[in-house]
């Protein structure tokens, strides 16, 4: 049996200097790849940077407030955003919740065809269980959209870059990139995109950005008829949301996921999912 | 030494790859995908291009001056006129073409012209009651009972617009 401290097979001198050999390789070596991937690669990071340190005052980010207070559920919205961006039928982008509270503490959420057709207690889809056989105490209509988070489930699982978020914060869908797989369908939370069986890919609200860029509101913001939906600048402190937003008691939904939207409610309970 | 030759294999091996994967990728991605993120950089404009539907209230009133006045004096000037007759964009298209007698067809058969209004169910929408809705919002529980508890007559052909004016809420 051979005592291997008697026989060191490197010296110190030896190990030291393969040491430094391979640190040297390493560093060059390293050095190379890195200087190829920053060649190679888009220089996403700086440029975005330095542009948002720069113009940080004047920049526009997009905010929308829902009013669930003001809401009548009327569907007007609804319409609307289906006509103006094309939105086949059995799909929405954005909808309309109907919450009945019962004394028994039972909750009914309703949302027939995403309230397009607007709500009634006469009409068959109505959709309260016979059993309940008790009055409501208690009732609101929620209205729903893309959320627009600023930490956005989507993006992050789109495998192509299909979906991206523009400088006003509001998150799109390139048409041409996606693939139609899903998977930001089902990363998102908020069930607020969908595929849509015409055209094959992901869809989505855009907060109506084809009419915003142009100085106009988005479709479903005109059409209300309550003022229950609020859009504009954020960082404008003149505009009608920043005074909302400095006036009221703002809530996001599902705010333990911490996705941070931009979509913010007013009136918000605890009920809504 | 006869190792010279297999490393130029190997070399000229990974060149080749790394050439084809270059040249591939080159081929797949668009040029300005990454320019301003993980994304292709145009699409923002071509997703602001497309053309507004809705034109608003204001676009109507250029030539439905007479509805509109009275419109925005009455006490429903709150849902728009889109709300109902749907958005107005391929309507004023059709019209500003002249081509008058095209209208029928175009618009009716065109989702995205003009609705065709029924007279009862634009009410419907806002004025049927339902428990959440506020207690301020005039709304009855059904066409037919109301029209009952008027003292006229309900039939098939009964529609909101046979009393109410719909611009102006008043009852003729």
């Amino acid at each position: 049996m051979t005592n291997l401290w008697d026989k060191p097979e490197i010296t110190r001198r030896e190990f030291l200097e393969k040491c430094a050999d391979a640190g040297a390789k390493t560093f060059v070596f390293g050095g190379l790849v890195v200087t190829t991937a920053k060649l190679l690669l888009p220089q996403e990071a700086t440029t975005r940077w330095s542009a948002r340190r720069k113009g940080a005052e004047k920049e526009v980010i997009y905010g929308f407030v829902v009013d669930t207070t003001r809401c009548i559920g009327c569907g007007s919205c609804v319409r609307a955003c289906k006509a103006e961006n094309n939105v086949p039928d059995g799909f929405c982008r954005t909808w309309v919740e109907q919450y009945t509270f019962f004394p028994n503490g039972e909750v009914v959420v309703n949302s027939p065809a995403g309230g397009e057709n607007g709500f009634g207690d006469e009409l068959p889809d109505r959709n309260l269980p016979e059993e309940l056989g008790q009055l409501p105490v208690r009732g609101f209509f929620v209205p729903k959209l893309c959320n627009h988070c600023i930490n956005t489930p989507c993006i992050q699982v789109c495998p192509v870059g299909a979906s991206y978020k523009t400088k006003e914060g509001v998150v799109l869908v390139d048409p041409q990139r996606c693939v139609g797989c899903g998977y930001c369908v089902q990363a998102c939370p908020f069930g607020s995109r969908f595929l849509n069986p015409e055209t094959k890919i992901a869809d989505k609200c855009t907060w109506c950005y084809h009419r915003i860029t142009k100085g106009m509101k988005p479709a479903c913001v005109v059409s209300c008829p309550a003022k229950a939906r609020i859009f504009g600048n954020v960082n404008d402190p003149k505009s009608e949301i920043s005074q909302i937003l400095a006036t009221n008691r703002v809530q996001v939904l599902k705010s333990y996921l911490g996705t941070n939207p931009r979509t913010r409610y007013i009136g918000l309970d605890s009920e809504v999912i | 030494m006869g190792h010279a030759r297999h490393f130029t294999r190997l070399f000229v091996l990974i060149a080749i790859v790394v050439i084809a994967f270059l040249g591939a990728r080159a081929k797949v991605v668009p040029k300005d995908f990454g320019k301003l993120g993980h994304f292709r950089a145009s699409a923002i404009a071509e997703a602001a291009a497309r053309e507004p539907r809705h034109i608003g209230s204001e676009a109507c009133s250029d030539c439905h001056a007479k509805v509109s006045a009275a419109w925005t004096a009455g006490k429903h000037s709150t849902p728009q006129c889109e709300n109902c007759h749907g958005p107005g964009l391929l309507h004023v298209k059709v019209m500003s073409e002249d081509s008058v007698d095209a209208y029928p067809d175009r618009i009716k058969n065109n989702p995205n012209a003009l609705r065709v209004t029924s007279g009862i169910q634009e009410c419907e929408w806002c004025h049927l009651k339902t428990f959440e809705r506020p207690s301020t919002l005039k709304s009855i529980k059904n066409v037919e009972q109301h029209i009952s508890e008027t003292g006229e007559k309900f039939t098939s052909r009964s529609k909101c617009i046979d009393c109410h004016n719909p611009h102006t809420t008043v009852v003729k």
